[in-house]
């Protein structure tokens, strides 16, 4: 099976969901993108990549409790199924080849 | 300040299924973090900001995650395209292109659909309130009404003191049972006498099921509920800022509710109402041991379901109790059967349907509304579209399929759609705030639930109904324009002729709004007529110079208004209420400035009931098969002195008749002449019928009252409607009256009276009520007040109607002459004459015009002819109706005015040019 090739916010969005685990859901992976990052994300990407990488097949999503700060909505959790994990495994890999070799232009640019 | 409701209805509506409520609560939890870092009103601004934009996005990325469908090279060159269905974001861009271009179509279209929304949402939003009414509290949706409903009479039996105490100990599925009663009392501070509250008298847990705690203070304890215990009250947040300056030490003065003490103990927020539309809340005193079964006070009884149960269940454990309560006690309970309902639902079925059958109702009006409505803008769409066939042709020999092209056109109806959806929806607003304001001034009282907004629910029906109208007048016309043959189409293009044409369809279309528009003329002459005769009826005394005033005595109407009025308690003048009312007599008449005062059960101007009566003896033949009607008021002995109006014939009443207890009556000179046909009345009797003569099991008429007297004609109901204003006066005490109206003359501005007559009454007794106070000439102010809100109403309808008849002519015409450039050029070339040429093209539409305006005809005078409708012709309606044909020709004449201009201009060159 081909392993998918991640653009770069959706391989944001799935470092965020592993890191979170359990509670990763779309309000909590824009936060944590938004802590580590610096930069201001729109929850309504978070939304919609959640969406596509659902098509995909590489995150799973399911309802959780209903929760009073949300009104008495629900969570919709993310899990990232092992195809997802194979293609952050892919995407970081190729950047870190990238990467290679560059450290002192990077370094004095960056 | 909560998260926007219409961002949370938008998501909703946008979401695809099964997510909606995981996207509105990420909007809430958001929203929610934003108020703690930001506050209320900026994390208001940024939600809104979000919820826009997360609707975009939903949707961007739906329609592009369906794929786009097999696009030809001309169609599939833009990167824009996102659709499953066709549609893309080019199309929305032409849309917006095309309500720029035809600016007259975007008016007439989008103010046609907007009114059809706005009529539908206002009215939708309405009738939720009342049906499945959505309380603003913490599980508002849990909280019951418990009732008994008599199987004889069908309404709910309040006498439910017994029941109340069974209930609250023994069922399990409903929880925090509670129960209060209503009352009107003057509240009396240090301030002054304020105007009559209303207010609840619950029992603690009643006051606490809302779960609102107080602002100030605490709410109400079991403890307040002992008799004997110190009276308490709370006040609501109007009272505490009206009455008390919003001290903020309002807790723990004394106050006096009528003539009773109480202490202050706490202060509600704002906009709490609970449980109808209350200001005041006292504990609830009552003894279950101080009643008989059945015999009890009136209260109402209020729960929360209990976790986990559902109204079935609790419905089920309900009617267990009340069928084991009609064994035991057979009775007083025998004929009752208790239920459950969610709280605020509506109580009784409207003329027989129930709630949910009403709702449907609404629905299907406001579907018939939007497709007679669409029907008319598809027209126009027609013939715009018909207009682009050029473009449409290439579009098609380009490779475009016809799918693609009505998918455009459909989203260019979308986007007139939605234009006319923000329109319509403001509209619904402010037209619910503005009926909903003047049912207020005529005395409706609503629940606190009910709201001057639209709710998320309504606003996701009306953006249904705007998918809809775009359909019905983007798809239907689309599908005509593409349905033909495109290689005929193209040759036809190519030479210039007409591949399209209005055909008897939208003739017919055309000819049903003209008839109705002329339907709609008689209505609005009418009630604007009636409106102006209300205005300057005549009261037949100098009414400017009386004040009105109503009072009643502290209690007495809310105990009457829970058992079903005076009718129903039998309740009439008491003991009481007379001598008070005779001693403020005593004391206006050493006031300065009143120069008379009376009383009565009606005010002259104000609504009389209209009751049925025989007549003893030779009387007119009777139009109605349940005898006469004659409208009826009981008035104190000074009455008629009082209002200056002449006795004509036979006497006044006098203390004799009041002291002999004889059933006496003085009729008006309108009764003498219709009902008796200018017999002597002096002398005659007649009696009460409240049945009517076709009910042979009604009893046989009585008692009878003797006519001593006729007095000059004053007015008494003012409806413009009634050509008979036949009329009878009793004497006040021999009648059932409650609650007396005053007439007091004191010259001009009688408004002015109106602080001390309030003062004079607190003085006498703090439990008279004066419920309503204005100047007399105003009692039919209520009356007018409804015509004229009629007349706006259809006067806008029947401008509507007109604007989209006129506009569905223009477009008829202006697409015959861009059809028949040629014809024309030709006709010109070979000499024809202009008129002819004119009338040839306009006929069709002059005859469409005369054959609406003969049909709409047809139906008025159909209407008129129905023997319910005691129609009267008079010279003046058939001038109306002429000038209306004349005005119609002339409008529709003017619509034709461009088209005819483009027509004569045509150059015969042009015409061969277009040809070759």
């Amino acid at each position: 099976m081909a392993v998918h090739s991640l653009a770069e916010f959706e391989l944001l969005v799935m470092l965020a969901a592993l890191r979170l685990g359990d509670e990763a859901y779309t309000v909590s992976i824009a936060g944590d993108i938004e802590k580590r990052t610096g930069r201001s994300v729109r929850r309504a990407n978070v939304y919609t990549t959640l969406q596509r990488l659902e098509a995909k097949g590489l995150v799973s999503t399911r309802l959780g409790d209903p929760r009073p700060e949300r009104g008495g909505r629900p969570r919709r959790l993310v899990t990232v199924e092992p195809v997802g994990l194979a293609a952050v495994r892919a995407t970081t890999g190729a950047i870190r080849e990238m990467v290679g070799g560059l450290d002192d232009v990077i370094g004095e640019t960056g | 300040m909560s998260t926007p409701r219409w961002a949370r209805a938008l998501l909703r509506f946008l979401a695809p299924r099964h997510h909606e409520d995981d996207v509105v609560g990420d909007l809430e939890e958001a929203h929610g973090n934003r108020v703690e870092r930001r506050g209320r009103v900026l994390a208001w601004l940024l939600t809104s900001l979000e919820g826009l934009d997360m609707g975009f996005t939903i949707l961007r990325d739906r329609i592009r995650r369906k794929g786009p469908p097999a696009r030809s090279p001309s169609e599939a060159s833009s990167e824009d395209v996102l659709t499953g269905v066709g549609i893309s974001w080019l199309d929305f861009k032409l849309g917006f292109r095309m309500l720029v271009k035809y600016p007259g179509l975007t008016i007439v279209g989008s103010l046609a659909i907007a009114f059809a929304i706005s009529l539908g949402a206002g009215m939708f939003e309405f009738i939720t309130d009342f049906t499945y009414p959505k309380l603003p509290f913490d599980g508002g949706d849990r909280i019951v009404e418990l009732r008994n409903r008599d199987l004889a009479t069908g309404r709910p039996d309040p006498r439910a003191l017994h029941d109340f105490v069974a209930w609250r100990d023994e069922l399990r599925t409903v929880e925090e049972i509670g129960a209060y009663r209503t009352f009107q009392r003057n509240l009396i501070t240090e301030r002054g006498t304020a105007r009559p509250l209303l207010g609840a008298e619950l029992t603690a847990t009643a006051l606490s099921i809302p779960r609102v705690p107080p602002l100030l203070g605490r709410l109400l304890s079991e403890a307040d509920e002992v008799p004997g215990a110190p009276s308490v009250v709370l006040i609501s947040h109007d009272v505490w800022q009206g009455q008390f300056g919003r001290d903020p030490d309002v807790v723990g003065q004394t106050v006096r509710l009528a003539s009773e003490h109480a202490t202050i103990i706490g202060v509600m927020p704002k906009g709490f109402a609970w449980p109808w539309s209350h200001s005041l809340w006292a504990p609830l005193r009552l003894n279950v041991l101080d009643y008989e079964r059945g015999e009890s006070a009136a209260v109402q009884i209020t729960g929360r379901l209990a976790p986990g149960a559902i109204l079935e269940e609790a419905q089920a454990e309900l009617t267990a109790i009340g069928l084991r309560t009609a064994a035991d006690h057979p009775e007083s309970h025998g004929e009752l059967r208790p239920e459950v309902v969610p709280y605020g639902k509506l109580s009784l079925p409207i003329t027989g349907i129930g709630p949910a059958a009403f709702l449907s109702l609404n629905v299907l009006f406001f579907l018939a509304l939007i497709l007679l409505v669409c029907g008319n803008v598809a027209l126009l769409l027609f013939a715009r579209t018909a207009a682009r066939e050029g473009e449409i042709v290439v579009r098609s020999a380009l490779g475009a399929s016809r799918g693609r092209i009505v998918a455009q056109l459909f989203a260019e109806a979308l986007v007139l759609g939605g234009v006319a959806a923000v329109v319509g929806l403001a509209g619904a607003e402010l037209g619910l705030s503005w009926v909903m304001s003047i049912m207020r001034r005529l005395g409706e009282d609503f629940g606190f639930w009910f709201s001057e907004r639209l709710s998320e629910t309504t606003i996701a029906y009306a953006l249904m109904f705007t998918l809809l109208a775009a359909v019905v007048s983007g798809v239907g016309p689309a599908l005509k324009v593409t349905g033909r043959g495109v290689q005929a189409q193209l040759q036809r293009a190519g030479t210039g002729g007409s591949g399209l044409e209005f055909g008897r369809f939208w003739t017919v279309v055309i000819v049903t709004q003209i008839a109705i528009t002329v339907c709609f003329v008689p209505i609005i002459v009418v009630i604007g007529f009636d409106t102006a005769e209300i205005r300057s009826s005549s009261y037949g005394f100098p009414a400017q110079e009386y004040l009105f005033a109503e009072f009643a005595v502290d209690g007495e109407i809310s105990s009457m208004a829970e058992l079903g009025g005076p009718e129903a308690s039998g309740n009439r003048v008491s003991a009481e209420f007379q001598a008070s009312y005779n001693e403020l007599k005593l004391r206006f008449a050493e006031e300065p400035g009143v120069s008379a005062v009376t009383a009565a059960g009606q005010i002259p101007g104000a609504y009389h009931p209209r009751r049925f009566i025989e007549v003893d003896g030779p009387s007119a033949p009777v139009w109605s098969p349940r005898g006469h009607r004659a409208q009826t008021t009981s008035v104190d002995l000074d009455f008629f002195d009082a209002l200056g109006a002449s006795i004509v014939s036979g006497r006044n009443f006098d203390a004799a008749d009041l002291e002999s207890g004889q059933r006496v009556a003085v009729v008006n000179e309108d009764f003498a002449r219709f009902i008796l046909e200018d017999r002597n009345p002096i002398g005659r009797r007649f009696a009460f019928n409240e049945q009517g003569r076709e009910n042979p099991d009604a009893p046989n008429p009585g008692p009878w009252f003797e006519i001593v007297g006729v007095v000059r004609q004053i007015a008494m109901t003012i409806n413009p409607d009634l050509n008979d204003a036949s009329g009878i006066y009793l004497l006040l005490g021999t009648d059932e009256v409650y609650p007396i109206r005053l007439a007091i003359r004191v010259g001009r501005d009688p408004e002015s009276f109106a602080p001390r007559l309030r003062e004079l009454v607190g003085d006498l007794d703090p439990n008279l009520l004066l419920t309503d106070v204005r100047p007399l000439d105003e009692s039919a102010w209520a009356l007018e007040l409804t015509y004229r809100s009629w007349f706006w109403v259809i006067l806008g309808a029947g401008g509507i109607g007109l604007l989209l008849a006129t506009a569905g002519i223009y477009s008829t015409m202006s697409f015959t002459v861009s059809r028949r450039t040629r014809e024309i050029g030709i006709r010109v070339a070979l000499g024809a004459e202009r008129e002819r040429v004119v009338w040839a093209i306009f006929s069709r539409a002059f005859k469409q015009i005369t054959l609406g305006v003969v049909a709409g005809g047809v139906l008025i005078a159909g209407f008129l002819m129905m023997p319910e409708i005691d129609y009267r012709p008079k010279p003046f309606h058939a001038v109306i109706f002429a000038g209306y044909l004349t005005v119609m020709l002339c409008v529709c004449g003017l619509a034709c005015i461009v088209p005819t201009q483009r027509a004569l201009g045509v150059e015969p060159t042009e015409a061969l040019r277009a040809e070759g």
